[in-house]
């Protein structure tokens, strides 16, 4: 935005060029709007230029590891120890199955350990020994709720803001909002699994309605890692760089005949930047010029943690480097631990929880952590009682998107906190209930957005990431 | 007592209407020095108002104005924002909340609140209604004001909250459309405009000229020089066909040296069947037309909905007048007599096939009632108001969306008149009585193919049964064990339960289904005993398999009424069809209506002799009966805006006053009389626009790109990239590859390992995740307008050049300029193999021989030999890259595994092919082909 809203700039520009964005861009300089500008009717042009929030924010990037699936909150972050003692007695309440024919009312109380961690003495399952290291860094969240009872609404809700499908993703809205920090690095990225996508695989990084500039990069685990990123084997390096010689020496020489036109300009300055992007999304994946040390603090070097570790580590080289967001996926949904969850369920956590870890402590040594929220999370959790009734090996746990529990470091959430509460079962959030859509609006909060003032005009109507949902901003959670 | 000032006529507006002059203030005075223009008058207002509110100048200097005409009043500046903001609770809404009604000066001044009076004139901080707006207590739960409408209320109290006129005493009760509201430009009816009187010479060739000339030499600027005629020829075709002129087509025109070629290219272009494909695509984005049902998460296919785009492509290469193009997609079925009883008997007449595709016009809103939707009755509602989205912002230019749920905030269009319109669909959209896009289709078999269906179908019934009955007693046996889990002394009472339907189970029966819900077997085989589901699945294929045998059956999709039935329309609160309210009748919106040039919308006389309503068969024909104040002139707007890049309203799906101002409001009424009194013809009016001096003007124009580089004012011909379309379609036709046959169902799209959406069958891999594309051959090439548009999976090479997402429709199309493009230039697979394909055209054409080829490139892809510099610095770009390439394609070179798998294997392997192709696609990338003169 810098360089359209200097003032040099407005006054240079001729009487009837001056849109109301220029205006507005001037009473920004003189400091008089602080509303964030409404994009008008009529064709726009929208671009990721860095942009400043009304608000002050605390929030400049966010890394989000979105747990596709539902982690069971009752076995990593919700002691029940009450449960115990009901275990395999017939559940007292009404609960909602999705499967009947390994639905069954008794009660399973979690088979894994807690214990009070850190300074907070926040407790969790002996499945996260490496989230205790950093428990008084995080603001665990264990009353949240979509209320549906299905992977897709519920992952819809969590990361477009409501149950309907073509909603852009929340790292398309930060995008929309704030634009990019580097010019070289898509400003979102979606970091695939290797194994393959996750479930419902691009409506977790559409842009929906939002003009597709927006949309979040996939990056693949193998090559090609990002689309387009290279040309042919036969043009790779230098042919390449001769080739895009030849196109701007044409390009320039259509300019001189048409100097002044800003668009093209503009499109010889993008195939600059095409350029750049290569080199830097290159430069940006490549973790070999990492040390030793900091390979092994994400589990690099060891198989299970290998590949996420890899994830998390290269997620921290993107905001480092400016990215507004990023998300690492898991593959399926791989966390959906309808059964056999007693040797599942530790597996699961083996290979993300070092790595999750390792990423907060880095950003914090690399003083980082203020300004990147970290995000762990699923679209659901778990049921109180057992799937799959079928022997201890084989049990599990159905869906449950009334109360399950996700956890945030860092960009302004409170350090060693948790709240909320579900109740004794640990089936439904009731005590400072935190919806998806509180969820959002204290997110955009810390990023220095008014949730109902961040809007996309679209047929005449003003859209948000939260809608017509009557979102708070939850402040219990802002440090 | 009312104010009123002497100087309170025109000028003064903060918020943009109809101010032309008036001198601005000192806190604008950075501002004097620019030409005084209309934006720049307005600027200069709301920066006075920013100032304002920022409080960095005190009221007595607003109110010590040399010019009174900066006095904000009330109809004109304060009540468009209460009416925003308020009138549903304080004035228009049933009830009159704390007694405080907002719509007149008077009752604010008059009215008493606990707190004090609502407005005191000059003492704005005694005024009960600043204190609520600016402490954020009012608007209750919805959006505080703008800054700069807070000021503004502050401001209009300080000056002595004025009105422009003197208030009546009383105002009925509701809804009201103050004189203010009907003045609006949009509604006032079209008259055909004098043209200033004019002599035909170079400058001026057209009365379109007239007008556009003397708005641009208000600004001091004049017409650009006569574009070239390479830079024309080039213009009409990419302009009418969407395409790049032959080579011999350029010859041919430059050599013409007659007075009138020009006028005969643009004959000839408008007679060649591509013009249908590309001007077609313009109104496929208006009335949203897509491949897919939306809505729901699954985003079905909508298999049939390519007739529609046939329909449309064949009536502009006709040029079907766009009367009868209006009545036939509003109400085809009407006008072929057609009711949902008789559609399959006289479908079998091609007249009434026509029409009744034309009606999938309102088939095109996302429809998700034939997906798995959590709510049918709320994905009906939701079909119903796409679609008056849809026609309301494509005939209408009126985004009429949130009187759904309450009176327009910004235009005088009430509930009641949204629920007036809706009645006009609702007997063919009836949330009732629906069909689902599958129950929407009109089936074209013959006869015979019929019967020997009918004796395929009873014979799969019989296997259905048969699989029916297996899953049945497997269901049992799986029963019987689950049973046997149970501890003894319950079982007979399980059973009892189980066997007994959900409802009518006694509270014991539920509770002991509760303690043992896997007892509960009712369905899920798949989840009980897979094997034995494995065994019903077998079966049930037997019957896919010989349904399979049936004829194949073609289908149109199309909309009907029930005969006789036509159903009440409600009015329902807050948009909720849970909660009817009164009773409402078919009618235009009263704004429109009352705006009529003479009579206006009529239903009372139902003489129509037909067994549906007549509804949307009469009010169609009100549209286009030339007393209407809107259609016409959205379309000619609209087709101005394809034509320029720019429309005069450059909003146009939107002419409320949440929209644009017309820039040149006589040549828009103009333009429509024009188009109205040539029979609503589109091509007589594409030859007016054609042979204008605006169009035929060159894109230099140093003056006119300083003083107004959007344009607005028409000093040149802009520049304008291509949209995604015609990018592909334009690759095509220069590699050669471009097929051009015409019509039928949509070519299909899959996604690859890679994430790209190409052209091809989708297949699974081994996981049985769908990332193989299967190629299509050379169908694949055909014209994008051919290729299957998913609302959720745009084809990649469109997508990135800003193909739309059909949510329900498009109205105006970004023309974004981002990296990724660059990227996909440079590397995507389809332009490297499009290259590919040109330079082995380009060797085959000219074997041996490099300056031909470059020649024959050149002229492809730029319309012109290229100079000889050009073909020099070629050359050695050959030479050298062939030398790149040659020491890369070396046999040594190690080549990673994954990435071959994800090109496709070029052609030729010859360095030189390769060089020149990486030439070609450089051609292909650059500016120059990019953008149209």
């Amino acid at each position: 935005m810098k360089p359209f809203c200097s003032r040099r700039h407005f006054l240079k520009a001729s009487s009837f060029s001056l849109s109301s964005l220029a205006l507005a861009c001037l009473l920004r300089d003189e400091g008089l709007l602080a509303a964030p500008i409404k994009p008008p009717l009529g064709p726009q042009k929208f671009d990721l230029s860095p942009k400043v929030p009304p608000l002050v924010p605390t929030a400049k990037a966010m890394i989000s590891l979105f747990m596709m699936g539902g982690p069971s909150h009752i076995d990593l972050f919700d002691p029940k120890p009450g449960m115990a003692k009901y275990d395999g007695q017939p559940f007292p309440g009404d609960i909602k199955y999705d499967n009947a024919a390994e639905a069954s009312s008794k009660v399973f109380a979690s088979p894994f350990k807690f214990d009070k961690r850190g300074q907070c003495g926040t407790e969790l399952s002996e499945l996260l020994p490496h989230l205790a290291e950093i428990v008084d860094e995080i603001t665990l969240i264990r009353s949240m709720k979509t209320g549906v009872n299905n992977h897709l609404e519920s992952l819809l809700a969590l990361n477009s803001g409501t149950f309907r499908g073509g909603q852009p993703s929340l790292g398309s809205w930060l995008g929309y909002a704030l634009g990019s920090e580097t010019r070289d690095l898509p400003a979102y990225v979606a970091m695939t699994d290797p194994r393959g996508l996750p479930q419902f695989a691009s409506q977790h990084w559409t842009s929906g309605w939002l003009p597709s500039i927006y949309q979040g990069t996939q990056v693949r685990a193998k090559e090609p890692r990002i689309l387009n990123l290279d040309p042919s084997d036969h043009l790779l390096g230098a042919a390449q760089a001769r080739q895009l010689q030849f196109i701007q020496g044409l390009n320039q020489e259509h300019l001189t005949e048409h100097s002044g036109e800003l668009d093209l300009e503009a499109r010889i300055a993008s195939y600059e930047l095409a350029a750049r992007m290569q080199v830097s999304a290159k430069e940006a994946l490549d973790i070999s010029k990492e040390t030793e040390a900091t390979r092994k603090l994400y589990g690099i070097d060891v198989e299970a943690t290998r590949d996420y570790g890899t994830r998390c580590l290269i997620a921290r080289r993107l905001v480092e480097r400016g990215v507004r967001f990023v998300q690492v996926l898991n593959v399926g949904q791989s966390w959906d631990h309808h059964g056999g969850l007693i040797k599942a369920l530790p597996n699961s956590c083996n290979a993300v929880d070092k790595p999750a870890a390792a990423l907060v402590k880095d950003l914090k040594t690399l003083g980082l952590l203020d300004t990147t929220v970290v995000h762990w999370g699923g679209e659901m959790g778990r049921l109180p009682v057992l799937q799959n009734d079928t022997g201890r090996e084989k049990v599990g746990r159905d869906h449950n998107t009334h109360g399950f529990s996700m956890w945030l470091a860092g960009g302004g959430f409170k350090r060693g906190y948790a709240h909320g509460e579900t109740d004794e079962w640990g089936h439904k959030a009731v005590k400072d209930v935190v919806n998806h859509y509180d969820y959002h609006a204290t997110l955009l909060r810390l990023f220095g957005f008014e949730h109902d003032k961040l809007t996309y005009q679209r047929n005449g109507q003003e859209l948000s990431l939260t809608g017509k949902q009557n979102a708070r901003v939850v402040q219990e959670l802002i440090a | 007592m009312v104010k009123s000032s002497p100087h309170g006529s025109q000028a003064r507006n903060f918020t943009g209407e109809r101010t032309n002059r008036g001198p601005v203030s000192v806190a604008a005075a950075l501002l004097l020095h620019l030409k005084v223009s209309f934006k720049i008058f307005l600027m200069a207002r709301r920066l006075i108002i920013a100032l304002f509110a920022a409080g960095s100048i005190c009221i007595t200097s607003i109110s010590g104005m040399a010019d009174s005409s900066l006095q904000p009043r009330f109809e004109t500046d304060i009540r468009p924002i209460l009416k925003a903001h308020c009138f549903d609770c304080h004035g228009e809404g049933e009830k009159l909340s704390g007694g405080v009604d907002l719509r007149l000066r008077h009752f604010m001044i008059e009215t008493k609140t606990d707190d004090g009076m609502v407005v005191v004139p000059e003492k704005p901080d005694s005024s009960v209604i600043v204190k609520v707006i600016e402490s954020g207590e009012m608007p209750k739960k919805q959006k505080s004001l703008s800054t700069n409408e807070m000021a503004l209320i502050r401001a209009w109290i300080a000056t002595g909250a004025l009105t422009v006129a003197e208030e009546p005493h009383e105002l009925p009760k509701g809804f009201l459309i103050t004189e203010q509201e009907r003045g609006y430009w949009a509604f006032q009816a079209i008259v055909r405009p004098p043209v200033p009187a004019w002599t035909k010479t170079e400058g001026v060739r057209t009365s379109i000229d007239v007008f556009v000339l003397q708005k641009l030499r208000e600004q001091h600027l004049d017409f650009a020089a006569e574009a070239d005629k390479l830079a024309l020829i080039r213009r009409v075709y990419f302009d009418l066909l969407g395409l790049p002129p032959p080579p011999e087509e350029v010859d041919a025109f430059l050599a013409d040296g007659s007075p009138d070629a020009y006028e005969r290219l643009v004959d000839r272009v408008l007679e060649m069947p591509e013009y249908g494909e590309r001007w077609g695509r313009h109104w496929l984005d208006t009335a949203g037309y897509s491949d897919s049902n939306g809505y729901a998460e699954a985003d079905s296919v909508r298999a049939h909905a390519w007739r529609y785009r046939d329909y449309v492509i064949r009536a502009m290469n006709t040029d079907k007048p766009w009367n009868d193009f209006i009545i036939e997609q509003m109400a085809g079925d009407e006008l072929a007599g057609v009711t949902q009883e008789n559609a399959v008997a006289k479908a079998a007449d091609s007249r009434v096939r026509e029409l009744l595709v034309a009606t999938d016009f309102l088939r095109m809103g996302p429809d998700g009632t034939g997906d798995d939707v959590p709510d049918q009755n709320v994905a009906r509602n939701q079909t119903i108001a796409e679609t008056l989205k849809i026609v309301s912002s494509s005939l209408l230019g009126l985004s009429i969306g949130c009187a759904q749920c309450h009176d327009h905030r910004y235009d005088p269009i009430s509930q009641v008149d949204y629920y007036r319109m809706r009645s006009i669909f609702e007997p063919a959209l009836d949330w009732k009585n629906w069909r689902n896009p599958a129950q929407q289709l009109v089936s074209l078999y013959t006869a015979d193919d019929r019967k020997k269906a009918d004796v395929i179908e009873a014979d799969a019934r019989k296997i259905d049964e048969a699989a029916g009955q297996m899953r049945k007693e497997f269901l049992e046996k799986v029963f019987e064990k689950e049973l046997s889990k149970l501890p003894e002394e319950i079982r007979e009472s399980a059973k009892a339960a189980r066997n007994t339907a959900g409802g009518k189970r006694t509270p014991e029966q539920v509770a002991l289904l509760k303690k043992y819900p896997s007892a509960d077997v009712q369905g899920a085989l798949d989840l009980y005993d897979p094997e034995s589901n494995k065994k019903v699945l077998a079966k049930q294929d037997e019957a896919t398999k010989l349904r399979a045998t049936k004829p194949p059956e073609p289908f149109l999709m199309a909309l009907t009424e029930r005969s006789g039935k036509v159903p009440e329309t409600f009015l329902f609160n807050r948009g909720d069809h849970e909660q009817p309210k009164q009773k409402v009748e078919p009618g235009e919106l009263q704004i429109l209506q009352s705006a009529a040039a003479g009579a206006g919308l009529s239903f009372s006389k139902k003489d129509t002799g037909l067994e549906s309503s007549g509804r949307r068969l009469i009010y169609a024909k009100w549209l286009v009966s030339g007393r209407h104040p809107l259609t016409a002139r959205v379309l000619v707007n609209r087709f101005w805006l394809n034509h320029f890049g720019c429309g005069l309203v450059n909003s146009p799906g939107e002419f409320g006053k949440q929209g644009e101002r017309p820039t040149h409001p006589e040549l828009l009424d103009w333009l429509a009389s024009e188009f109205m009194a040539n029979g609503w013809k589109l091509k007589p009016l594409h030859r007016l626009i054609m042979t204008s001096a605006v169009y035929r003007q060159s894109s230099h124009n140093d003056a006119s790109l300083r003083a107004d580089p959007d344009n607005r004012f028409y000093g040149r011909m802009k520049l304008q990239r291509f949209d995604a379309e015609t990018l592909r379609d334009s690759i095509l036709a220069v590699s050669g590859k471009l097929n051009k046959e015409k019509f039928g169902p949509a070519l299909p799209i899959a996604r690859d390992d890679a994430g790209r959406v190409l052209t091809g069958e989708q297949k699974t891999n081994g996981n049985g995740d769908p990332t193989i594309v299967e190629p299509i051959g050379e169908r694949a090439f055909r014209r994008s307008i051919y290729v299957e548009s998913r609302r959720s999976l745009p084809l990649t090479v469109l997508e990135a050049f800003d193909e739309p997402v059909m949510s329900p429709n498009c109205a105006i199309r970004q023309a974004s300029t981002v990296a990724p493009q660059s990227l996909m230039m440079l590397n995507d697979t389809f332009i490297a193999q499009q290259a590919q394909y040109f330079a082995e055209k380009l060797q085959a054409e000219n074997p041996g021989d490099v300056r031909s080829q470059l020649n024959k490139a050149w002229r492809l892809v730029y319309g012109t030999a290229p100079k000889e510099g050009e073909v020099l610095t070629s050359l050695v770009y050959l030479a050298e890259q062939g030398e790149q390439i040659r020491a890369r394609i070396a046999p040594t070179t190690v080549k990673n595994e994954a990435k071959k798998s994800e090109k496709p294997s070029t052609v030729s392997q010859d360095p030189q092919t390769l060089a020149l192709a990486s030439l070609c696609q450089a051609l292909i990338s650059a500016n120059r082909f990019i953008y149209i003169e």
